[in-house]
């Protein structure tokens, strides 16, 4: 099947998936830095979100913030 | 009704000022777009894993467009509605705990608004995010596959999309019931797959049960009816309302959990 | 004296013990009351009862302006212990959210959270994020959510005990001048505090009340002649004081050994004085000190509370 996919079309399918998956990372970043304080010492979660994956930013907006106070 | 408002505004304010609005359905729909893709792609990934003798040729039957999109709700089946519990897994618990639920319940606030103020923000939540990512994997199903139709989309949206709410809905009487948020996702997912389970192992004995729902959007995409559907839609409502009644109940008898 | 609040009977148990027993009270419309005794008194759980936080076990609650089957919490602006808040919200949106929430238009909210943040003092500070709020902002800002609707009660609990004594200070001006514009009740473990605002007390303990009243009439019907005596506390002044002890006259009402003396309450001043006096110089005590005073509001707070 890939055969008949050009290089650019290949682009056109995933691109867009990867580049969600990079703005949900760097929103995740984001987040982690500018939040003011986050559970467990912020290094941590920024590696998690880094190496994490999907996963890893999902598991710092679930449990990395405090939002009561 | 414009208290009521008022509390749905702070809930909204909340999923904007939490990101909640913008990871949940970045979620869904990467979670909606990889299932064609991967499929798709399927045959590609296990040639290249090259641990497979020479040679050997693949005989994959193609997946029709809306077998892809039935494996797409089965994914959302489990880490979507994993997602969904856990994001409103604190929404009351986590009031109670902290104190803010004694600011706000010292004031002439109904119990029941105070309830559904969260229920509604849960249910716009999950039904925006699994819409667009549901949307994302018709999207890819079209690109990659074939045409499906709007209603067969259509229909199992919407049944889909009260199956999530329903386990969110649990996730929210949990929430009341118990002081811990990871217990309240805890029970409301164990409680959710027990249905599922019942309802496919018993067929008979658990028509009614809205642990068909998933089931029953499954069917809707592939077959464009489901048996049985109206019933099961019925008690889920009846189900839901329950759950809310009983949730501030609870919590008319005890607003808060702050101090002993 | 009208009375705003009206306690009758009011109880609750927390598995099995007693945490409050049966208490009667009112508070009179305009006064300010304090709610004293020491941690575990009660004093939480009563208040909490009152704001609806609680569901008493029996007993019942009553406001004047409380017409049948209204709801009770219009009539109250409470602040916690340790207020929480949203901290992603603005200090004025909560105000804001929490007039909105008391019926009030977003007009009228909006004004009265903008008059309210320059009251209580922080008005630079209504646009920042609560989260970054320290404590004394955080218990000022509670105490402008409380008054946002203009209650008939402000009831406050521990409003100064966890803030560092500038906060305090400051806390306590802004609660006197509160108290000129509605009827207050709040409970503390410090007397002092007490005794700076307020014109009623309510001291609990265990569960009941130990006394309730105008504060001044407590001190007035409470109030005692005090000798205070302190010896070199030699042999020879030690040996008296012990000797006295065992033949006490008539008009002690107490006595103990304070170190090198004694501290008595007496009922007649004029022959303690006269008496003691004498004695002391015959037997030729040396004598560093002699006071004469009165029983403080402290003294029957320690006997209420410690009986």
């Amino acid at each position: 099947m890939m055969d008949q996919l050009t290089n650019t079309q290949l682009w056109t399918i995933l691109g867009p998936v990867l580049a969600l998956q990079l703005l949900l990372m760097i929103i995740a970043l984001v987040v982690c830095i500018r939040t003011e304080e986050t559970r467990g010492p912020r290094w941590m979660w920024v590696l998690i979100i880094l190496f994490g994956n999907l996963i890893g930013s999902i598991l710092f907006f679930i449990f990395g913030r405090k939002l009561a106070s | 009704m414009t208290q009521w408002f008022v509390l749905y505004c702070r809930e909204w304010l909340e999923l904007v000022r939490s990101y909640k609005l913008i990871w949940v359905p970045i979620v869904f729909i990467l979670l909606g777009a990889s299932q064609p893709i991967t499929t798709y792609f399927l045959p590609e990934i296990l040639a290249s894993a090259g641990n497979l003798p020479e040679g050997t040729t693949f005989e994959f039957p193609v997946p029709t467009a809306v077998e892809v999109l039935a494996q797409t709700l089965g994914q959302f089946g489990t880490l979507g509605v994993l997602v969904v519990a856990l994001s409103s897994m604190g929404a009351i618990s986590g009031e109670r705990v902290s104190g803010t639920a004694s600011m706000i319940l010292v004031k002439p606030v109904s119990y029941g608004a105070f309830v559904t103020s969260k229920w509604a923000a849960m249910l716009t939540l999950s039904t925006i995010s699994f819409a667009m990512g549901y949307g994302a994997a018709w999207y890819y199903t079209m690109a990659l596959f074939e045409a499906v139709g709007w209603r067969e989309v259509g229909g199992s949206l919407l049944l889909f999309a009260l199956w999530l709410g329903f386990v969110g809905t649990l996730t929210i009487l949990f929430s009341s019931l118990l002081r811990s948020a990871a217990a309240a996702a805890f029970s409301a997912l164990a409680v959710s797959v027990l249905l599922s389970l019942s309802a496919s192992m018993l067929p008979n004995a658990f028509a009614w049960s809205p642990g068909n729902l998933s089931k029953l959007a499954a069917s809707f995409v592939m077959n464009h009816t489901a048996e049985g559907l109206w019933l099961v839609v019925l008690v889920t409502f009846c189900a839901m309302a329950a759950a809310l009644t009983a949730s501030a109940a609870v919590l008319r008898k005890r607003p808060s959990l702050d101090a002993a | 004296m009208n009375h705003l609040l009206k306690v009758e009977g009011l109880a609750k148990s927390f598995a099995g013990s007693k945490a409050v027993d049966g208490i009667h009270f009112t508070i009179g419309e305009g006064r300010c009351m304090a709610l004293l005794g020491p941690n575990g008194a009660g004093k939480t759980t009563t208040i909490r009862m009152i704001t609806g936080l609680l569901e008493p076990t029996s007993g019942s609650i009553s406001f004047r302006y409380q017409e049948p089957g209204m709801d009770r919490r219009k009539l109250i602006g409470y602040l916690p212990q340790i207020p929480a808040f949203y901290g992603w919200m603005s200090g004025k949106e909560f105000l804001v959210y929490a007039g909105r929430l008391c019926g009030m238009s977003a007009r009228a909210a909006e004004a009265s959270s903008k008059e309210l943040l320059e009251r209580v003092g922080i008005a630079d500070a209504g646009k920042r994020r609560i989260g970054g709020y320290s404590g004394g902002m955080k218990q000022r800002l509670g105490l402008a959510q409380a008054l946002i609707h203009k209650p008939k009660l402000l009831v406050l609990d521990e409003p100064v005990s966890a803030l560092d004594p500038i906060g305090r200070r400051e806390v306590m001006a802004l609660l006197s001048e509160l108290k000129r514009e509605t009827t207050v009740l709040f409970s503390t473990h410090v007397l002092h505090d007490a005794e700076e605002l307020c014109d009623d007390v309510l001291i609990m303990r265990e569960g009941r009340i130990a006394i309730h009243g105008a504060i001044d009439e407590i001190r007035a019907s409470n109030r005692q002649p005090v000798l205070l005596l302190e010896t070199e506390g030699d042999e020879r002044s030690q040996g008296w004081v012990e000797e006295w002890m065992r033949h006490q006259p008539a008009f002690v009402q107490t006595a103990e050994v304070t170190g090198s003396g004694l501290r008595l309450v007496v009922n007649d001043v004029g022959a303690a004085r006269r008496m003691l006096l004498a004695q002391l110089a015959e037997a030729d005590v040396r004598v560093t000190k002699l006071e004469f005073g009165h029983t403080s509001l402290e003294d029957l707070f320690i006997k209420a509370v410690a009986r």
